[in-house]
């Protein structure tokens, strides 16, 4: 199990800010993204274009950008994670 | 500074009065309280003053203490005094705060933020108030931004403090639909974490002493500040050069999100720029 925390407009499209999906330790960051669009076709046009990620997207597994400083999409997952996807940050 | 609310619902004055004391004691024990009380037989005339006409009195007397009268203060800038200099400040009497609220007797439906809930002082779990009290956001302004740094161990090699404050907007152009409030969500735990990191990275720069960035979360309104970033610096060159980078990079690094209402329109500000 692994908890999605989603932010802005995402939670807003998704219906909830936070979402428990089934991917979990031995599977990956894409896996749980993966279980996390299924069914949330309006987050999916939001998040994916032509099934990559949008550049503008932000993943962190437990507060580390993947995209940055691990493996991206294929970064593993450890046991009770928290994953965040979030949109430009906008503060100030 | 954290603020703490008092209202009695619905119990007597006495018990509302034996509530306060208990928690005014118990976080004098911590720091500096201020109260403040809303008392609405306070008005012209009524108060005993100590000269005729003037605004503002204060009556200062031995070893620095004071008492105070005047007119055209709110219950923002009672705070916003006491914020530089005292740790915790309980309200009393105040309805509709935005800041974590004790309810004596039954809260009512519109009582927001309530952070806990007695009859009277025997059922106050004072150590646990105190905790929750400080798992909320504390008040900040930019005075006690400041009054803070000015208190830095390596305030004497310091000649100059540096600050930027971010407010709300009403129009970029004279023809804008005006802003009436702004909306930020935050990130909660990885925003402070990223804020922390910046401070550091800012403060291990040669000749930056001390750094203090804030960010208010939730409804910011039209005109009401959002962000302060307070440089402590030995000279003015690294001062503003810190100010600007501590600002852009807390726009660009840190999780927080905002939406803007208008008088016609509401919307994601990231979707828009």
């Amino acid at each position: 199990m692994t908890e999605w925390k989603l932010f802005a407009d995402l939670a807003e499209r998704a219906g909830d800010k936070r979402v428990a999906v089934e991917a979990g330790a031995g599977d990956t960051v894409g896996d749980a993204l993966e279980d996390l669009l299924e069914d949330r076709p309006e987050l999916e046009d939001r998040v994916l274009e032509d099934g990559e990620l949008r550049s503008q997207i932000n993943v962190l597994r437990n507060g580390t950008n993947v995209l940055v400083e691990e493996q991206g999409l294929e970064t593993d997952l450890e046991a009770d994670d928290e994953l965040a996807l979030f949109p430009p940050v906008s503060g100030g | 500074m954290y603020v703490l609310g008092c209202l009695n619902r619905g119990t007597s004055d006495e018990a509302l009065e034996r509530v306060v004391d208990r928690v005014v004691d118990r976080l004098s024990r911590e720091g500096r309280v201020g109260v403040v009380r809303y008392d609405a037989t306070i008005a012209d005339g009524t108060q005993e003053s100590l000269t005729i006409g003037g605004d503002v009195t204060y009556g200062l007397g031995a070893d620095g203490d004071w008492t105070a009268s005047g007119t055209g203060m709110s219950v923002a800038d009672a705070l916003e005094a006491l914020s530089t200099d005292c740790e915790y400040a309980v309200v009393v009497g105040v309805p509709r705060l935005r800041y974590p609220t004790l309810v004596v007797g039954d809260p009512s439906e519109t009582d927001e933020n309530v952070l806990a809930t007695v009859s009277g002082p025997a059922d106050l779990e004072e150590d646990s108030l105190v905790e929750a009290l400080e798992a909320e956001e504390p008040y900040e302004t930019l005075e006690s931004l400041v009054a803070r740094v000015k208190r830095s161990p390596r305030a004497d090699r310091a000649g100059a403090i540096a600050t930027f404050t971010g407010r709300v907007r009403a129009r970029d152009d004279p023809d804008d639909a005006r802003t009436e409030y702004l909306e930020f969500e935050k990130y909660e735990g990885v925003a402070e974490e990223r804020m922390a990191a910046l401070e550091r990275d800012l403060e291990a720069r040669e000749g930056v002493f001390d750094v203090e960035l804030y960010h208010r979360t939730g409804v910011v309104g039209d005109g009401e500040d959002i962000v302060f970033v307070v440089v402590l610096a030995g000279h003015r060159e690294e001062a503003f050069r810190t100010v600007e980078d501590g600002i852009n990079r807390l726009k660009d690094e840190v999780p927080l999100f905002k939406k803007e209402v208008t008088v016609e329109d509401e919307f994601w500000v990231h979707e828009r720029t």
